[in-house]
């Protein structure tokens, strides 16, 4: 704010130079108060929301699978924010942005390609072999950064959301389920669902490996 | 099982099933690798970081929003101002010249003054400190901004509080219980000078901001939470403490414990 006024001043004090130049002048004052509020927002959302612009990127680079398409999510999910701000008197802006992001996300998604959404995760290759793998081996490749992006990867956009604001956000079950608008009992059976077909794929992985 | 792993068990029902747990080797063999799991998507999992540029590219563009609905920004130059000049000259036309000036001068006056007076909103003293605490939190995660000292050794990041300080702020490790110290850092809150400690909780951090209790700090201990912030406070000897973070109470909760018993067992 300081900066900003700092060329007000200068602006008007240059303006007082000539006569038609103080007329601008008074008319730039009602502008003024007009941008004043505007920028008072705008600093207000900036200092709420950009703490929160890692986890907005992590959850979109998720749900997108790719760079270029997170940062127009995540972009265009900070304006839609912004203009919705002034109806946001929630005490949890992390939450609330996340869930911009993820509506953004499922907007681009549905326009990309429909199929990601619908397509059913691959019972027959995950499933196999699941029963000979050892719990500790599972340990062990769990620890594989690659393995666990691409099995992460392989899980349909339900189960990579609720993943990662679970386990790398740290949402509680509570928040998770206003997020996604579904019940507290439906986030649990989700979450063990989404941790099983994980666990599932890297025995797979591991199977095939051999 | 998945919710007692999640820690969202009321303590009675989690406690039953830690006793089942330690009873049924199969259970205990499947929470393993359940824990495994949840942890290496925590820890093993790419967290993808916002680039610096994508950053920049939202405030431009939030700018952009404003600046087309208003006669500000410098991108619209004098332009967008000097508009309507016909409509208000017909008003001060024939006004003496030394007038205006005068008028724009208090204009102007009136906005440089305005500045500095107070807002007209006065926050209770307690919501103030709050807003300072959150604010040096967030602060301290922008670049480069964290530490001062960086270490997560407390016998290097005491003696180097100690130096800076007029008090010597108790400092301790707590590595082994999920939070290690990151280091440490000096900061002015209150109208007073605090140590603040950095502690890791997963990819979270927790800023610890510690000073000598005075008068008007509260005695009670205090759990607030506020912008999707959580601030924990508590007093201990002669330390009125405030932990900071965006991980969970509990979290939150279960660190102030560890760190007096840790204070405590010295």
């Amino acid at each position: 704010m300081a900066t900003t006024l700092e060329a007000e001043y200068v602006f008007g004090a240059e303006d007082l130079g000539s006569r038609a130049k103080v007329v601008k002048f008074a008319v730039f004052q009602r502008h003024e108060e007009q941008g004043e509020a505007q920028e008072h927002e705008l600093a207000s959302f900036e200092a709420m929301m950009l703490p929160h612009l890692d986890a907005a990127h992590n959850l979109a680079r998720w749900l997108m699978r790719n760079e270029q398409d997170a940062q127009d999510v995540v972009q265009e999910a900070y304006l839609r924010a912004f203009k919705s701000f002034s109806g946001f008197h929630g005490s949890n802006g992390r939450a609330w942005l996340l869930t911009i992001v993820r509506n953004t996300s499922y907007t681009l998604l549905k326009k990309n390609r429909a199929a990601d959404l619908t397509t059913p995760f691959d019972e027959e290759i995950h499933a196999s072999d699941r029963e000979s793998v050892s719990p500790a081996a599972i340990l062990e490749h769990a620890e594989d950064a690659e393995l666990m992006k691409n099995a992460m990867n392989g899980l349909p956009a339900e189960f990579r959301e609720i993943l990662t604001l679970r386990h790398q956000e740290e949402l509680s079950y509570q928040e998770i389920g206003e997020m996604l608008k579904i019940p507290v009992g439906t986030v649990m059976s989700r979450l063990a669902r989404a941790r099983a077909k994980l666990r599932e794929y890297l025995a797979s992985q591991m199977s095939q490996e051999k | 099982m998945d919710a007692y792993l999640d820690g969202e068990l009321d303590p009675i029902t989690s406690q039953k099933v830690e006793q089942h747990l330690r009873d049924c080797p199969k259970c205990e063999q499947a929470y393993e690798v359940e824990t495994a799991m949840a942890h290496a998507i925590g820890q093993a999992a790419p967290y993808y970081k916002a680039p610096p540029e994508l950053r920049e590219r939202i405030q431009v563009s939030l700018r952009e929003t404003i600046g087309a609905s208003t006669s500000r920004g410098a991108e619209g130059g004098g332009s967008m101002p000097v508009r309507r000049p016909e409509a208000v000259r017909g008003v001060f036309f024939d006004m003496p010249w030394n007038w205006l000036a005068l008028a724009a001068a208090i204009a102007l006056a009136a906005i440089v003054a305005s500045s500095f007076l107070p807002k007209p909103w006065q926050p209770g003293a307690e919501q103030f400190l709050a807003t300072q605490l959150i604010a040096s939190h967030v602060r301290s995660l922008m670049a480069d901004h964290l530490t001062d000292v960086a270490s997560s050794d407390q016998h290097t990041v005491k003696p180097w509080l100690d130096v800076k300080l007029d008090f010597a702020a108790p400092v301790v490790d707590l590595s082994g219980d999920g939070f290690p110290l990151i280091g440490g850092r000096l900061d002015y809150l209150d109208n007073h000078s605090a140590a603040a400690l950095v502690y890791q909780r997963r990819k979270h951090f927790i800023n610890l901001f510690i000073w000598p209790t005075t008068p008007v700090d509260g005695k009670e201990q205090k759990i607030v939470e506020r912008e999707g912030y959580h601030l924990v406070h508590w007093i201990d000897g002669d330390f009125t403490y405030w932990a900071v973070s965006d991980v969970s109470v509990g979290d939150l909760q279960n660190f102030q414990r560890l760190f007096g018993k840790q204070l405590a067992a010295h």
